[in-house]
């Protein structure tokens, strides 16, 4: 039986050492490497997902000794909540060398870091010990700060300096609150599936580790009020940076509310439900309107996403604080989901960004204007994602958002205001669209070309998935529904 | 007799070693003195391999052969070679080259003598030895900052040298008997042990380089050789760092003095790297962050004696220290001592760039890198012993870290001179040994958290 997990979380890696072990490869090659290895990853991600997860606990687990001594041993695994996401980091790492495969400036590096942060992400997924979690998810600071500083816009020193300041200073919260659990385990151990099983806090212990957490993913979902770091790296992060940043990493918050909070502290998190609930509606609702605010499109996109993970927060407290077992599945269940989707949807639209600056350079909704008759492939593309991105029905926001709010409504029905943030959304996406694609095309935009092969190849696979989840979302509702139902909190 | 002399041959051997190469010097043969230095520390460190699991004392208690000892000369040992490397380098071809090697041989047994420390008498004999040899190869350069370093070091080490011989009268007085062991019979005293305390305090904790007995540091660092900086800022602390740790694990593990080492941490982790934070000095820079460094050693001593995790945390974090630390140190024997002269570094020579990244992200504690392994194992032992608070200062002071190493980070990468030194054999090797443990440490984490068999 081949290691499956571990495979496909350290083929990246490989890759990377690769690339820098070749002495002076070129261009292609380079870009050949990594477009080999992570199209390798996404078939590891595809077995995996063939595989599949049983219903309560982990499954595929591989384990491997470490230190005894503490307990700390290499645990990987997966389970319904975890695969729809090892699949999209796949994908979206997948698309991302794609669309890269035009970079011209110190290339090796660049794909390096790329590979070492889809290890990191993917390990983050996969990690079932509690020191190994923590590894993977503090190396994707690593990487991601480096692509930042090394390739991104005009102030990116900064933006570099304050994402890894930020987050590394957001993460350390939860060295604190692994270190409580594992002392308190009545047989010291890192192993998460014994903490999920078996809560070892209680009490003022299980809070204080709570509130660690919650600081630690609120930092990376972002909600607001950390999220500032967020439009700040966004803007200045490479086009690939920003699709990997939100696409993924983001879900590394989300993904722990989950894994963490929920499941090793729940009783904890059953008792400050109401604040986490209110943290995210405000999330939702801030991110909307400063989102409507913006005139740069990439900033833009950058506050959605805040608004989109503020609907995954009121999901995750709906179902903490819920009583109601087939309840609490639904707010899972459209959690997990939009986790999902939102990786596809904001990947596609920082990507079609991303195009759009390329050949303009610049993201300012002002000087744009009219591109749907000078690029039609290019806007139409837009046009779509930016509706799958306003949940319209059919594309894949709606089905996940829907169980959110329809959780919401029978737990706490006040929450439903959050519903609100759709209409904003809506209005700013159409105020995108109107200054951006509609309208006579301007003289100065005349010259530009629409998408290439390449950008087709990179933006293709997210649309087809995109419309995919929206039609017949029950493909991955049905793995998450299988371990979300069993979950006993 | 004949059974303590085995258990302390590895010491023997250093101590051979070092008459060794200052016989080859005399007869003006420093390659030789290179030679029999590298060569007698390799022996002296195989030697110690067969002391492994080792728990006893010799020559009636006065001197331990124990966990902390023997992982003392395995780091040390190793280290101290490192260090002759980054020397042989510095001193080439001078008048004197081959004493450098042997007075480093000296000063690396008296860290050995500090950290086995049985008894008092072997505190002040280890500050002393390691002292003396290293005010000497403060001044080897000759040059008059150089001298001043030395003298600084020096007129630091006698005062507090001085109050660590006084306070340690009052535990004579108090126990009647010099050796560790028979500190708990002093209990009963808890002014006298605090005052003995104090004062261990001081002297070991100039030899740490802890806040506030650290000015001596960046000076004797900057103005010294820069392999010298690199091996007071790893072999001398580490060694008092663990003498410390052996007097601790003697007192009450409730009594007063784990508020003392608190005190210490909070306040050589965070002026440690406030002071960095402004330098334009590299070896300034590396100065206080090995300050810095240091209080996070205190973490690991606070637990001694209430957890388990102490001294494997203390001795992990060693050996990452000191490969971590070296290493970084190695880069800036190669690139220069300011800031600017790490201008597109990262650029001009990629392999040494992502070296240097990777000693200063393990330096912050950045996983998956020995260091992070390390300070993981600390914090953990403080929050073991209810101390969180401690633990929380050096989380947020790991945050702070990353600001002063990011400082030498971000010229790497910066367009810059483009000057493409040769890199010599040597630094090579001390680049690739610090870079393979910083790296694989994380991963043979069990051979030294394991149970000492």
């Amino acid at each position: 039986m081949l290691p499956l997990v571990s495979l496909t979380v350290f083929l990246p890696l490989v890759g990377a050492v690769l690339i820098l072990c070749l002495p002076k490869p070129a261009t292609r090659t380079v870009h050949g490497i990594a477009i080999i290895t992570t199209a390798l990853t996404l078939i590891g991600a595809l077995s995996m997902w063939l595989q599949g997860a049983s219903g309560a606990g982990f499954s595929q687990v591989e384990a491997l000794q470490w230190i005894p001594a503490i307990g700390a041993a290499y645990r990987v695994g997966v389970d319904g909540i975890s695969l729809p996401l090892v699949l999209l980091s796949a994908v979206l790492f997948l698309v991302a060398v794609i669309y890269t495969s035009s970079l011209r400036e110190r290339p090796r590096t660049y794909m390096a870091l790329v590979l070492l942060l889809e290890t990191a992400s993917i390990g983050t997924f996969t990690a079932l010990d509690g020191i190994l979690f923590y590894v993977f998810f503090e190396v994707s600071l690593v990487s991601m700060y480096f692509m930042i500083a090394g390739w991104g816009h005009e102030d990116r020193q900064r933006a570099a300096l304050m994402f890894f300041i930020y987050t590394l200073l957001g993460s350390l919260p939860l060295l604190l609150a692994i270190l409580g659990l594992y002392l308190g385990s009545p047989e010291p151990t890192f192993d998460m599936r014994a903490w999920i099983e078996n809560p070892p806090l209680e009490g003022a212990a299980a809070m204080w580790a709570l509130v660690a957490m919650l600081i630690t993913f609120a930092v990376k979902i972002p909600a607001v009020p950390l999220h500032t770091w967020l439009p700040a790296a966004h803007v200045q992060a490479p086009t690939v940076g920003s699709v990997i940043l939100a696409g993924v990493m983001l879900k590394f918050g989300t993904y722990g509310l989950v894994r963490f909070a929920l499941q090793m502290t729940p009783d904890a998190f059953r008792e400050a439900g109401v604040v986490v609930l209110v943290l995210g509606v405000v999330s939702a609702l801030y991110g909307a309107f400063a989102a409507l605010a913006q005139s740069d499109l990439k900033r833009l996109v950058a506050y959605t996403s805040v608004n989109h993970m503020g609907y995954v927060i009121v999901g995750v407290a709906v179902a903490a604080i819920t009583l109601d077992p087939s309840v609490r599945t639904v707010a899972l269940d459209g959690a997990v989901l939009q986790m999902f989707s939102h990786g596809l949807v904001t990947g596609a639209l920082f990507l079609l960004v991303g195009m759009i600056q390329d050949r303009a350079h610049t993201r300012e909704m002002g000087e744009l204007g009219g591109l749907l008759k000078t690029v039609p492939m290019l806007g139409w593309t837009f046009v779509l994602v930016a509706f799958a991105s306003l949940g319209l029905p059919g594309l894949a926001h709606f089905p996940a958002e829907f169980q959110i709010f329809l959780a919401t409504l029978s737990a706490s029905p006040a929450a439903v205001v959050v519903i609100l943030g759709i209409a904003i959304i809506a209005g700013t996406f159409l105020k995108a669209l109107r200054e951006t694609f509609l309208g006579e095309p301007r003289q100065r935009w005349q010259a530009m070309p629409d998408l290439s092969a390449r950008e087709w190849l990179a933006v293709g696979p997210l649309l087809v998935l995109t419309v995919g989840t929206g039609v017949a979302p029950s493909w991955v509702l049905g793995i998450i529904h299988r371990t979300t139902s069993a979950l006993a909190l | 007799m004949a059974r303590d002399l085995a258990l302390l041959i590895p010491e023997i051997a250093v101590l051979l070693t070092a008459v060794g190469a200052l016989i080859a010097e005399m007869l003006r043969r420093p390659h030789i003195a290179l030679l029999v230095a590298v060569s007698g520390l390799i022996v002296a460190t195989a030697l110690t391999v067969g002391l492994i699991g080792e728990d006893t004392t010799v020559f009636g208690g006065s001197f331990r052969v124990d966990e902390l000892s023997v992982w003392a000369k395995l780091i040390l040992l190793p280290a101290t070679i490192l260090a002759i490397f980054l020397a042989r380098v510095d001193v080439r071809g001078t008048v004197r080259e081959g004493t450098v090697y042997s007075l480093l041989c000296f000063a690396t047994i008296g860290a050995l003598v500090l950290a086995g420390a049985g008894d008092t008498m072997f505190l002040i004999l280890g500050t002393l030895l390691t002292g003396l040899a290293t005010f000497a190869l403060v001044a080897y350069p000759d040059t008059d900052p150089a001298t001043e370093a030395a003298m600084k070091f020096f007129v630091f080490a006698s005062v507090t040298g001085a109050i660590m011989i006084f306070g340690l009268s009052y535990w004579f007085g108090a126990a009647g008997s010099t050796l560790l062991a028979d500190l708990p019979g002093i209990d009963t005293m808890p002014t006298a042990v605090l005052l003995g305390f104090v004062a261990v305090v001081v002297g070991l904790g100039y030899k740490a380089s802890l806040v506030p007995f650290h000015f001596w540091a960046p000076d004797a660092y900057e103005g010294g050789p820069l392999s010298i900086a690199a091996y007071l800022s790893v072999v001398p602390k580490v060694g008092a760092l663990f003498a410390l740790t052996q007097v601790v694990s003697d007192l009450a593990p409730d009594s007063s003095w784990a508020v003392v080492i608190a005190i210490l941490a909070v306040l050589s982790m965070t002026y440690g790297y406030l002071a960095a934070l402004v330098q334009t000095n590299v070896i300034r820079l590396l100065a206080y962050s090995s300050i810095a460094q240091s209080g996070y050693f205190l973490l690991g001593i606070l637990a001694v004696g209430a957890s388990e995790l102490a001294l494997p945390s203390i001795i992990l974090f060693a050996a990452a220290y000191a490969a971590m630390n070296l290493g970084a140190f190695a880069v800036a024997a190669n690139a220069g001592r300011t800031l600017s002269d790490f201008d597109g570094l990262g650029r001009s020579q990629p392999l040494i760039g992502i070296a240097m990244v990777i000693f200063l992200l393990s330096l912050v504690g950045i996983p998956p890198l020995a260091g992070f392994v390390g300070k993981f194992l600390l914090f953990a032992a403080a929050i073991d012993v209810q101390y969180t608070w401690v633990a929380v200062v050096a989380i947020i002071n790991s945050v702070l870290s990353l600001a002063v190493y990011l400082r030498l980070v971000v010229p790497m990468y910066r367009q810059g001179n483009v000057v493409v030194a040769r890199t010599d054999i040597w630094l090579k090797a001390v680049l690739i040994i610090a870079l393979t443990v910083t790296l694989l440490l994380g991963v043979f984490a069990q051979v030294f958290v394991g149970p000492f068999a």
